[in-house]
């Protein structure tokens, strides 16, 4: 990495997703029937309950498995997955809170510079994978920290990982990368 | 909006009638007796129109004088009831009503044909509207009880015949009936004259003839009779049409309201109709005011004798003399409001809305987006349901829990929740009905619903296609 690599990227975090367990069984229906903003698949076998405050939707199974998307933040996200919980016990049901985990998270990131994809996925052969007539995008594995990287030659990345930290990680390893491949407006 | 009432209120008419003839049988079966069937009708009835959630019941505010009152048909009610009611759709032929009415002595509504079958109460001040259209105003709480075939008393009506012809505002009823009495007396008929119903005076007349209807009306009231007792009132109302006269199946005496004549049997009678009504319109619309009339007169006639017609027994007075005083009798102003006496109907009074209808718990085919779709009657439920709101408490289908260690147990979690609003709306406005398509987009909602009924502000609307948009 350049040391006077020092540029200020926004990294925006569009969603975060994360699950956790209610350790008890859930009656759907009751849920459906009784809740607040709430639709119900039957035939998928689960609810979605959407929030308003903050912006999250909620997949609820009956085995008391929920999943949580759409926060924009981790911190987001949990409080999301609180609140929900305390909206099933209201319901009725013996919730506890247990097994947090946010699993996903999705930030996207402009760089200031557009890049060369076919260039950039022949410096790094194995790890980009880049098929034009499938997606517009380069994608980028990185094994360690379990992110994906897709690039796109406007400059525009979108990040995908277990967490935060690793996405600004990911992308703090990605940008050197990046920067060999960019290209140069006259 | 008055057409949609209309027909919204018949609708629910429609629906409580159907109800009723349906569980008649069980009724009957179960060893208890038709009073509590009828007195079941009414109760719903007034419920519906306490609860004010149909526009119909109530009285026209554009003409006062314009109102669909709606009767319990009650056998064991009698004069002086002020419950009953008629329901005079305009327009509505008689023939739908005795359709309509067929089979039920429940039956309340009915377009026209006052009398139909069964002791039908007219409380004073209520303003009836015939099919034909012509109104007709109540100042003397009468029943109209059907006599039958034989025995038609025919009061003449005139008097009633219109608002067009405002009478000083009679105060009692009572009195009426004492001028009701010297009409029949005049017609001399002590016996059940012939009710000329067809007379659109009859009306709201007290019958002046009380006629026990022994004999069974004899329902071909001459032209004249009928005619007659619209003469008074020519001008000022075009006389209704005659009310197409359906013979009233239900009773075995009954009338036939054949063109609403009613024609009074004897000729006594109907010679001093005659007289005193220029035999005009007779054939016109009189049938229909009359057949409106003769159960009041019926009513009327009833209420001096204190005793209501058993069934099967019609009978309409029409007593000729009358109609002039009867008419001043009965009409009062306009402005009075027969139908808030009539919703004060004995019973509790808990103004709920038809409750059977509004039934979120329904099918649960319906009832998954019935959830999606009235959110707001999801809310009620939830704000019943969960009010009680003890962290604690588990609802019956708790599966059993294993002790496992928790992470923050929620209920420090007590103030994450507590949260956004208990969204907005705390209303009551629901929508039951069948959906065909629901669709969302991230937030946007499109709804194409179908069949249903809808509770907004307080007020029922039907329809048969709906379609909405909504973000969330």
């Amino acid at each position: 990495m350049d040391p006077g690599n020092d540029v200020a990227l926004d990294i925006i975090i569009t969603n975060v997703v994360a699950t956790f367990r209610t350790r008890c069984h859930l009656n759907l229906r009751t849920i459906a029937l009784e809740g607040l903003n709430v639709i119900y698949k039957p035939e998928v076998g689960k609810v979605l309950m959407k929030l308003r405050k903050p912006k999250i939707t909620a997949s609820i199974w009956s085995s008391g498995k929920i999943i949580c998307t759409g926060a924009t933040s981790e911190e987001d996200a949990k409080a999301g997955a609180r609140r929900l919980a305390r909206v099933l016990q209201k319901l009725g049901f013996k919730v506890r809170f247990s097994a947090f985990k946010v699993v996903n998270v999705l930030a996207v990131c402009s760089l200031p510079f557009q890049i060369h994809l076919i260039q950039f996925t022949k410096n790094n052969r194995p790890i980009a994978s880049y098929e034009p007539e499938l997606h517009p995008a380069a994608s980028y594995r990185i094994k360690q920290l379990r992110a994906t990287i897709q690039i796109f030659s406007t400059g525009s990345i979108t990040l995908t990982g277990p967490d935060v930290q690793t996405v600004a990680t990911a992308v703090e390893q990605i940008y050197p990368l990046l920067f060999e491949c960019r290209k140069i407006k006259h | 909006m008055h057409s949609s009432a209309n027909a919204l209120c018949k609708l629910y008419l429609s629906v409580i009638d159907d109800v009723i003839e349906n569980v008649r049988e069980t009724f009957l079966d179960e060893g208890v007796e038709e009073g509590v069937l009828n007195e079941l009708r009414q109760l719903w009835v007034s419920k519906v129109m306490q609860s004010k959630a149909v526009e119909g019941f109530r009285k026209d505010t554009i003409n006062p004088s314009n109102f669909v009152l709606q009767l319990p048909a009650n056998y064991t009610q009698t004069l002086q009831k002020q419950s009953a009611s008629i329901i005079l759709p305009p327009g509505q032929n008689v023939q739908n009503y005795t359709a309509k009415a067929g089979g039920a002595g429940a039956v309340a509504t009915f377009s026209l044909p006052p009398g139909v079958t069964y002791p039908v109460h007219i409380p004073a001040g209520v303003t009836l509207q015939t099919a034909s259209g012509h109104f007709y105003k109540v100042n003397v709480p009468v029943v109209v009880t059907q006599a039958p075939r034989s025995n038609r008393v025919f009061t003449q009506p005139a008097a009633q015949r219109a608002p067009p012809r405002p009478p000083p505002p009679q105060p009692a009823p009572s009195q009426a009936r004492p001028t009701i009495q010297q009409a029949p007396a005049q017609t001399s008929n002590s016996e059940p004259t012939p009710a000329a119903s067809s007379s659109t005076a009859s009306g709201p007349q007290p019958d002046g003839s009380v006629a026990q209807a022994d004999q069974p009306p004899p329902k071909e009231p001459p032209a004249p009779v009928d005619e007659t007792p619209q003469a008074p009132v020519p001008q000022s109302v075009p006389p209704p049409p005659p009310v197409t006269p359906q013979p009233v199946p239900e009773s075995p005496g009954d009338f036939t309201l054949e063109g609403i004549d009613f024609s009074p049997h004897p000729e006594g009678t109907l010679k001093q109709e005659q007289g005193q009504l220029p035999a005009c319109e007779v054939g016109e619309g009189a049938s229909n005011s009359n057949s409106l009339d003769t159960p009041e007169k019926e009513v009327k006639e009833e209420a001096p004798d204190g005793l209501p017609v058993s069934d099967g027994t019609a009978f309409f007075s029409l007593g000729s003399q009358l109609d002039e005083a009867i008419k001043m009798e009965l009409l009062r102003d306009f402005n009075y409001s027969g139908l808030e006496d009539i919703v004060q109907l004995d019973g509790a009074g808990d103004g709920s809305s038809e409750e059977e209808e509004v039934d979120i718990g329904g099918p649960v085919g319906e009832n998954d987006f019935l959830g999606m779709i009235s959110a707001e009657a999801l809310h009620v439920l939830e704000e019943a349901g969960g009010s009680d709101d003890s962290s604690s408490t588990s609802s019956s289908d708790m599966e059993k829990e294993e002790v496992i260690e928790e992470l923050d147990p929620l209920n420090s979690g007590d103030d994450v929740s507590e949260q956004d609003i208990p969204d907005l709306f705390d209303t009551e406005n629901v929508i039951v009905c069948q959906y065909e398509k629901i669709h969302r987009s991230k937030n946007r909602w499109k709804f194409n619903l179908r069949d249903g009924v809808m509770c907004y502000g307080g007020k029922d609307y039907v329809f048969s296609r709906a379609i909405g948009e909504a973000e969330w």
